[in-house]
């Protein structure tokens, strides 16, 4: 148990500094921290404007001791909708980091395989950029990106830049090109995973809409990939980040705490958590 | 601690004098027969049943008050924090921490283990400001069950009658209408110090004078022990049970809001009306029996049938917070989700078929 915060529940206003379209439903947030938030990879804020509300939203760029925080948010509520008319210099109240993360030192050594679906690229990203960071440290990256047109996808040119590193392939797909240029593959996420090379020791990261994960796990399973060496970062509603509003509960477990970063032999049992 | 021997009508005038001084909340009558916890006053109506009375002829005839008094401690539309907008756009946010002193009396042995129970819980891992400052400017006086509420009732069977833990002051019904008033706590004793009550001396022979005065079986009884129901409850995800018992089931959510260890909550932001450039966020009640309980973002919904959401509500109570907070059944037995249901939906029953269940699998 954690000493008791009386703020836990305030969140902090933090400053606005850049804030740009990434499609017409995503805009993609970069804020400045009066302190680092110290996060882990895979971690989620509670992001809210008073007076409209609150939501949890991943946060997308890598750890470390700096002051930024980046937050790609589609507009899908009220609060979300608002939050498309925030520039720079506007303010965003801004609690946590909460949940769950992954640990950097276990992919220390191992191939990484990364499977994004839509908006579940946001939160992955915030485990591609140390990744890549300290390539060295890891095996042979691959990344899955797919999105349902070429107008919906996120981070275009930092995929192709990500692609260009050493030992990384980024596969890039559409369900359908919606008779737009696209320099990518056509088909669904799961397609590529039968042709890759997956060595028993690779780590598997899985983020995407409900529907996509039992899929994705059907065709690691396939090829013979430990439940253990798979994690799924799961999406559920949340109101406090703290573990009592009871939104987020998966059987036992609550997202927020136990998650939102779970490994998939720890919740293959649980009849809720891919249901 | 302190031990003292009490007419019940000089008790009972020692807390409307208290009231007049504090937040005092008592049981009050809403209805016919139906009470709730609020704020009393110097000259309110009080009344506790009496020792020889199984009928409770009494005014004081319903126990299991609705709402619960723990949701005194986690109000319906509490404030979490203010802000205030400046000329600039930026907002500034001030925490609302409730520290005011309450004293909360007549509080039964169920209700004080779900105010435990919920201690435990909002510690937990990271704790809730905003209802352990609550709680800590708390005081309970407990009161002792000498008969069961009504044929709902099911405390003794889920480990609650027996409970003490949280209360300062605890009273017992004695012969002669009077009271075993004990302290339980330092602050309880406290309290008591300066009201004058003659002491005493033979508090083991009044608690066992009360307990002899108990029914036997107290309330309804489980075919096994509760240990038993928990573990048939966790072996029944697949039973029809959730089905056959939800049929009828209209999700409004009655039985989570008049349980005592249901806690779950939304949140909602404000600007004042009287003045735009400043606000609140408002946390309020709950229920997973509610449709929309688990639907996320772009509409998926975990829970999408009655059945499952009644399963998890059970599941809760037997199964899952036990398992996290520290093993002991989250169902009290106060039987207020049966007495309040419009379709008779019983949890008693559900864990009574499971175990049913359980036994003819095993």
């Amino acid at each position: 148990m954690k000493a008791m915060d009386p703020r836990i529940l305030t969140p902090a206003m933090v400053r606005i500094v850049e804030a740009t379209d990434m499609t017409a439903h995503e805009r993609f947030f970069r804020l400045r921290l009066p302190r680092p938030l110290r996060h882990a990879p895979g971690q989620f804020v509670m992001a809210s404007i008073p007076g409209i509300g609150e939501a949890p939203i991943s946060i997308c760029c890598g750890p470390g001791d700096h002051d930024r925080l980046e937050l790609l948010v589609r507009s899908a509520g009220s609060l979300t909708m608002a939050m498309q008319q925030l520039g720079a210099g506007d303010q965003m109240g801004i609690r946590g980091p909460f949940g769950t993360g992954f640990d950097l030192a276990e992919f220390e050594g191992c191939d990484v395989l990364i499977v994004a679906g839509g908006l579940g690229l946001a939160p992955l990203r915030s485990l591609i950029e140390p990744l890549l960071a300290e390539r060295h440290r890891f095996g042979r990256i691959t990344i899955i990106s797919g999105c349902r047109t070429p107008a919906d996808e996120l981070f275009r040119d930092e995929m192709r830049a990500w692609g260009r590193a050493p030992g990384t392939r980024v596969i890039r797909l559409v369900n359908d090109t919606a008779h737009l240029p696209w320099d990518g593959e056509v088909g669904l996420v799961t397609a590529p995973i039968a042709g890759l090379d997956i060595p028993p020791a690779t780590l598997a990261v899985l983020c995407g809409p409900p529907v996509m994960y039992k899929f994705v796990i059907m065709e690691l399973a396939a090829r013979g990939l430990a439940h253990d060496r798979i994690f799924i970062d799961l999406e559920r509603r949340m109101r406090c980040g703290i573990g009592k509003c009871g939104h987020c509960q998966i059987n036992h477990l609550t997202c927020c705490q136990d998650g939102p970063v779970f490994r998939l032999s720890a919740v293959e049992a649980l009849p809720e958590a891919l249901a | 601690m302190g031990a003292y021997l009490v007419e019940r009508l000089v008790f009972l005038e020692w807390i409307r004098t208290l009231a007049g001084n504090e937040q005092v909340y008592f049981p009050q009558p809403l209805a016919e027969s139906s009470f709730h916890f609020a704020r009393v006053h110097s000259s309110s109506l009080l009344a506790l049943e009496d020792f020889d009375d199984p009928h409770r002829t009494t005014i004081f005839r319903a126990s299991a008050c609705v709402p619960p008094p723990a949701r005194i401690l986690a109000p319906e539309g509490e404030q979490l924090f203010t802000f205030r907008r400046d000329g600039a756009g930026d907002c500034t946010l001030t925490p609302v921490l409730d520290s005011s002193r309450r004293i909360l009396a007549g509080v039964r042995p169920c209700d004080l283990k779900a105010i435990a129970l919920m201690d435990r819980f909002q510690r937990a891992t990271i704790p809730d400001p905003h209802y352990l400052v609550r709680r800590e400017h708390t005081l309970l006086i407990g009161h002792d069950c000498l008969y069961p509420c009504d044929r709902y009732c099911f405390c003794d069977a889920a480990g609650s009658l027996a409970w003490r833990e949280g209360a300062d002051i605890f009273l017992t019904p004695q012969p002669g209408a009077r009271l075993l008033v004990e302290a339980l706590t330092d602050q309880g004793a406290v309290l008591l110090a300066g009201a004058g009550f003659p002491a005493c001396g033979e508090v083991e022979e009044c608690r066992a004078r009360a307990e002899a005065r108990r029914p036997d079986p107290f309330g309804r009884r489980f075919a096994a022990s509760l240990d038993d129901v928990m573990a048939a409850v966790a072996k029944g995800w697949d039973a029809d049970v959730w089905q056959e018992q939800s049929m009828r089931c209209f999700s409004c959510g009655t039985c989570n809001l008049v349980c005592p260890t249901c806690s779950c909550f939304d949140v909602r932001d404000d600007f004042s009306v009287e003045d735009p450039d400043s606000g609140r966020r408002t946390r309020h009640w709950d229920g997973c029996m509610l449709e929309n309980f688990a639907v996320v973002a772009g509409g998926h919904n975990f829970r999408k049938s009655p059945a499952a959401r009644q399963r998890h509500r059970v599941m809760r109570k037997f199964v899952y917070q036990p398992h996290r907070f520290g093993g002991t059944s989250f169902c009290v037995g106060c039987g207020r989700c049966r007495r309040q249901c419009t379709v008779d939906i019983d949890i008693f029953e559900i864990a009574s078929e499971l175990l049913t269940a359980a036994a003819e699998g095993a």
